[in-house]
């Protein structure tokens, strides 16, 4: 029997394992870069040509955009994937535990948004002559943000299935609801009592507050509050993939 | 010395349907263990609960002598499970796939490539070993699947339908393997449709159907159990039409089964049967062929016990299973 810290050492090296097995089998798949790479980009270009808009205030929308659709779209492609394919009763059955499988999935989607929102980030600062007001916390951002809406997206990775589509058409909704209740079209100061009052229930709306104090070095919320509600958020999206996993363990998933 | 596998009245319903009903067995380590049973009697269930896939509704699964529901971790680092769809990751190469589940199972990386090395030539796919997997037969699939599952030496090994679809030569090198495990201590639960393999290659079979346990034992004790399903197999050089008929009024004659150009008598007492169907022949004016006597088979056990006509391989659709299977909570046997 392992000792405690040779048990995590064991467990995080697993997490890791996991991690970089589906960096080199699924980044490249066209699910992948369709709804994580391209889907953000459509976005902020559908909303974003021909309005008036200072650079700084687009590369903002973009990071946010970025970290929420690319981070979410890892966990509903790939688990329900690999449930068909049967692949994921092998990491069901391995020796590690639930934690250590969802956290390795959750890294997988969070790298990439971070791949992701750094070209964004690049694409920004040279294309729009963009300033960065604080670098380390527009980094801090992007590296948080990915890892909460990483794990939203594994809420709907775990529901019970091995079709990809019954969880892509659930998880795509929720996504535009929560865009569109969110302040990154418009603006949380530009919203009503009403509409803002929906703004504070979406965590996308404290990740683009977040980057626009970190891109124009102002925003409408605390920052401490932005960030300490995109941590928990991270923390709570986890509880409901455990509870799904166990779920589909009764159910023969 | 823990067995490799102790099941104590394991269920498991999905909702109201009962898939698995109360079942005992145990499995000592180094022994191959068939599970045999119709499509839908529970196999597969059994199996993914024993690693732990699924959860039972009732009842304890010890593995490797640690209780599965409260100690998983130290059980599954001792188990290999080989699915009936071969899941090797096709992105990958067959070498790739190898490290990946050496590296899951904490194998240092010494340990890892010598040992994925000398499986990859055992199952003949070294020269393979820089090919991703998206292009191999089906075979090699399953070559690769059961390797990675051993890659780390388990003690107990769970092989679901591992043969079928395959060709004879790789179904063959699979068998081989399963016996050289066995050899060296590895303990194999394998569920298969394949009774001859499983009279091949088992030292105990279980049988399930409809969720229970109907029959368990050695191979040979289990046909010496049926001697009601022996049988007399003859060929006639004609066939005149009512044959079967006739044939069935022969004393003692339980069941007339026509197998290719051979008709099988089956009848408890073989011996007693042959001078009546030589007579049989005299009187009908029909040229005897080929007459042996056989002892019940597996084959012959497993369909008298599912309740199906012995002599032919005939799987009960799974809709008629699971409609005979289905039992309320509280109502159950």
């Amino acid at each position: 029997m392992k000792n405690f810290p040779a048990r995590i050492l064991d467990e995080i090296a697993q997490l890791w394992t996991v991690t970089l097995k589906d960096i080199k089998v699924y980044y490249l798949r066209p699910g992948m870069i369709m709804f994580g790479f391209m889907m953000p980009f459509f976005m902020f270009f559908s909303f974003s040509v021909r309005r008036e808009m200072a650079a700084g205030e687009g590369l903002s929308r973009l990071l946010a955009l970025t970290i929420f659709f690319t981070a979410a779209a890892a966990g509903p492609f790939i688990i329900p994937t690999e449930r068909r394919m049967g692949t994921y009763d092998r990491l069901l059955a391995a020796p590690m535990s639930l934690i250590t499988l969802l956290l390795g999935k959750i890294s997988v989607g969070a790298f990439f948004a971070i791949v992701v929102a750094s070209i964004a980030a690049v694409f920004g600062t040279i294309f729009l002559d963009t300033n960065i007001a604080h670098p380390l916390l527009m980094i801090a951002g992007i590296i948080i943000g990915s890892f909460t809406f990483s794990t939203m997206g594994l809420i709907f990775g775990s529901i019970p299935t091995r079709n990809p589509g019954d969880v892509q058409m659930p998880s795509t909704l929720i996504r535009w609801v929560l865009l569109f209740i969110s302040g990154v079209f418009v603006p949380l100061a530009d919203m009503s009592t009403v509409a803002r009052g929906f703004s504070y229930i979406s965590p996308l709306t404290y990740a683009q507050d977040l980057m626009n104090h970190a891109v124009l070095g102002m925003g409408e919320l605390n920052l401490w509050l932005d960030l300490g509600i995109l941590f928990l958020s991270g923390l709570l999206f986890l509880l409901p993939s455990i509870k799904l996993h166990k779920r589909g363990r009764v159910l023969g998933y | 010395m823990a067995n490799a596998i102790e099941v104590k009245n394991l269920s498991k319903y999905y909702g109201k349907f009962l898939a698995v009903d109360d079942i005992d067995f145990t499995v000592e380590k180094g022994e191959i263990f068939g599970f045999l049973g119709p499509n839908g009697a529970g196999k597969t269930t059994t199996q993914r609960m024993l690693t732990s896939l699924l959860t039972p509704s009732e009842g304890q699964i010890r593995i490797l002598g640690h209780d599965l529901a409260h100690d998983a971790h130290p059980a599954k680092r001792q188990i290999g499970l080989v699915p009936e769809e071969s899941n090797v990751y096709t992105e990958l190469t067959a070498w790739d796939n190898l490290m990946f589940t050496g590296r899951l199972y904490r194998m240092s990386k010494t340990n890892r490539t010598a040992r994925a090395e000398k499986l990859l030539k055992i199952f003949g796919l070294w020269e393979k070993k820089d090919v991703k997997a998206e292009i191999f037969s089906k075979g090699m699939k399953r070559r690769l699947s059961i390797a990675m599952a051993i890659i780390h030496k388990p003690a107990l090994l769970f092989l679901d339908e591992p043969t079928p679809g395959l060709d004879a030569q790789s179904a063959r090198a699979i068998q081989t393997i399963i016996r050289q495990l066995s050899a060296e201590g590895t303990a194999v639960f394998m569920t298969t449709h394949q009774i001859e393999e499983a009279n091949q290659l088992c030292d105990r079979v279980a049988i399930i159907n409809h969720g229970k346990i109907a029959a368990i034992d050695t191979p040979e004790k289990l046909k010496q159990t049926f001697q009601q399903v022996q049988s007399v197999e003859i060929a006639f050089m004609q066939s005149p039409e009512g044959l079967k008929e006739k044939l069935a009024t022969l004393p003692e004659v339980s069941t007339v089964v026509k197998v290719g150009d051979k008709w099988r008598l089956y009848n408890d007492s073989p011996p007693a049967l042959l001078p009546h169907l030589v007579e049989f022949a005299e009187k009908e004016n029909l040229d005897i062929l080929s007459l042996n006597t056989l002892a019940p088979s597996l084959e012959d056990v497993f369909l008298q016990i599912t309740g199906q006509q012995v002599g032919t391989i005939k799987a009960v659709p799974a809709s008629q299973n699971k409609k005979a299977g289905i039992r309320r909570k509280g109502g159950k046997r």
